[in-house]
């Protein structure tokens, strides 16, 4: 029957109205003032660093942030992106003063399939992790069945920003 | 005059502001003190937006993409839309009967290139183009297909809108058929002869998921045409859903079908979910068959943890009104099931792992019955149940890199069944993604 048929597009079509930001979950910004509640500055920090020590591609550049309360440092923000299944992953990464994570966002997923990353359970897996830990799927970090890619390649993504953080920016 | 009255409110203020500074010193100079903390953080504020302007300027947009360009970190300015990607995967298997040597195959299995557009951040389109059996001609056994081909729009962050030629959300593997994602040179039996993956209908679907981790997606198409069911040939009793999938090829789509699934993945390498699809299968046509309801369902968990992989699926379709048209199909091998249904475990192992390499032996067990029974006829004409067909399957998948993959296993099945291809075999597979 016709009427059947369409009753989904009427549904589509409703709500189509909302589109703007459909795919940012959080901006740069808000992330970072969930992370550092206390924080009165971030400072941008230039890291200097040699990619091929690193392991990591040239032309890699995430951008950090050092948070700051007055004086007293309270730890590196991170934003970066991976690619997820086959579209950019824009995502943050918060360490303490001690390089430990204390938050990992995800900002932005553009692409349906894998988005299952942004679900709190799986990220809450990070907290506490840091640079001396492998940091890597199937061992210390559990997959989510179905969005394989999307999780070994951001899981990828923070083990390169621990390691840029331990050889690069940690004082002392 | 609006001018004036401005002025004589400006003066009033700042004789106000005169009397108290007066009044209260000490307020004035906390008063001044706040605002110079508050210029204090926009200065920070606008160094930080600087610095965040300079460190984009810095980066390099992407001209194309390094060698390991999945694995790669990408800059910000990738995000931009309009970007076209394309991925493929593909697989060769060598198939052999160890009591047939004959019937020894080497085939290859399928060729697969896929692509994706943004058209903005929000809306893509993505396909699937897929070729079987290395060459397809009026003369070859070969297919050349449209796997899938969608419009996908989020609507927001958590869920959106799909429509197009779709892939049924049903089970592990009719959405995740790559074949680095699943363990065995073959498809499992109970996800090709119950659940017939690659499975795809047209229509539209929303889908979406939760932040307690709850993935969810549901939608109207088309579903199979009973009209195209051949009591002549095996192929009812190898699927009897394949035999009469449609594909969207020129089809008939008189009565739509529903499809609903959910996954819920709360727990890291926990995933618990099912799905049911069902509809009219008759298409409207005038035939015996004309009332017949498919209802297919499916259950399945799977757990990773460590080097460990379990899962665990079981199916089952029925279809009504399927007595008028068995009558008519009298004295043929292959009348319509009026019930069918199978389930396996599978359990794998990481044994080995060096570098990007592992070596991870698996077993599965399968049960499986595509004709289990069918509806009531006059004695005489009546159909007994198939006997179920059970599997065990072991073997090795040796990953080179995640994205590529060796295999080898040993199938072991209950009964043969020469026609459709049942009966104790080992197979070697090489199949790659990207």
């Amino acid at each position: 029957m016709l009427v059947r048929w369409l009753i989904p597009v009427g549904v589509g079509a409703a709500s189509v109205a909302q589109v703007a930001h459909a795919t940012q979950y959080l901006t740069v910004e808000q992330a970072q003032r969930a992370a550092f509640p206390d924080a009165t500055a971030f400072e941008t920090v230039r890291a200097k660093f040699d990619a091929s020590a690193l392991g990591v591609p040239a032309g890699w550049a995430p951008r950090v942030w050092q948070a700051r309360a007055g004086e007293r440092v309270l730890g590196t923000f991170f934003a970066d992106a991976v690619i997820g299944k086959s579209e950019a992953i824009d995502y943050s990464l918060a360490l303490d003063t001690n390089g430990t994570v204390i938050a990992l966002e995800v900002l932005q997923y553009r692409e349906s399939h894998g988005s299952e990353v942004r679900m709190a359970p799986w990220r809450k897996q990070f907290l506490g992790k840091t640079a001396r830990d492998p940091v890597a799927l199937n061992q210390d970090i559990k997959n989510i069945s179905g969005a394989t890619l999307s999780c070994r390649h951001l899981t990828e993504g923070v083990q390169r920003l621990l390691k840029l953080h331990a050889s690069a920016l940690a004082k002392g | 005059m609006p001018l004036a009255r401005r002025a004589v409110a400006a003066v009033a203020i700042c004789s106000i502001f005169a009397v108290n500074a007066h009044a209260d010193d000490a307020a004035l100079r906390a008063e001044i003190d706040a605002l110079r903390t508050e210029i204090a953080a926009l200065k920070a504020e606008v160094r930080h937006i600087e610095g965040e302007r300079n460190s984009a300027d810095a980066t390099p947009t992407k001209a194309s993409a390094p060698a390991s360009a999945d694995a790669a970190p990408v800059p910000q300015s990738a995000a931009a839309a309009n970007a076209t990607t394309l991925w493929g995967y593909g697989e060769m298997n060598y198939n052999h009967p160890t009591a047939r040597a004959a019937d020894a195959q080497a085939d290859l299995r399928r060729a697969v290139i896929g692509f994706s557009h943004a058209f903005d951040e929000a809306t893509h389109v993505y396909g699937e183009l897929e070729w079987e059996h290395a060459v397809a001609s009026a003369d070859d056994a070969g297919e050349t297909e449209v796997e899938q081909l969608y419009i996908e729009h989020a609507l927001a962050p958590a869920y959106g809108v799909r429509a197009g030629l779709m892939l049924v959300p049903l089970g592990l593997l009719n959405e995740h058929h790559e074949p680095t994602q699943y363990f065995g040179v073959e498809r499992n039996f109970v996800e090709t002869a119950i659940i017939p993956s690659t499975w795809r209908e047209g229509g539209v679907a929303m889908y979406g998921n939760t932040d307690f981790g709850l993935s969810w997606n549901a939608g109207i198409g088309t579903g199979p045409d009973l009209g195209k069911w051949d009591p002549a040939s095996g192929e009812g009793r190898e699927s009897p859903l394949g035999s009469i999938h449609q594909e969207l090829q020129l089809a008939r789509a008189r009565d739509p079908s529903l499809f609903a699934a959910l996954n819920w993945t709360a727990i890291p390498g926990l995933n618990v979910g099912g799905g049911a699809f069902a509809g009219k299968i008759g298409q409207g046509a005038d035939f015996a068959g004309k009332d017949a309801r498919l209802l297919l369902g499916e259950v399945h968990a799977r757990w990773q943890t460590g080097p460990f992989d379990f899962s665990a699926l079981y199916a089952r379709g029925t279809i009504s009104d399927t007595q008028a048209l068995n009558l008519t199909f009298a004295g043929e091998s292959t009348p319509v099931p009026k019930a069918f249904w199978g389930g396996y475990a599978q359990g794998a192992w990481r044994a080995l792992a060096w570098n990007e390499s592992n070596l991870t032996p698996f077993v599965r067990y399968e049960q499986f019955n595509t004709g289990a029974a069918y509806a009531e006829q006059p004695l005489g004409v009546s159909t007994s149940a198939l006997p179920t067909e059970k599997v065990w399957t072991a073997g090795i998948n040796y990953y080179l890199n995640p994205n590529v993959v060796f295999k080898f296993d040993y199938q072991d099945f209950n009964r043969d069944d020469a026609e459709l291809g049942y009966g104790n075999r080992f197979n070697l597979g090489i199949g790659y993604q990207f």
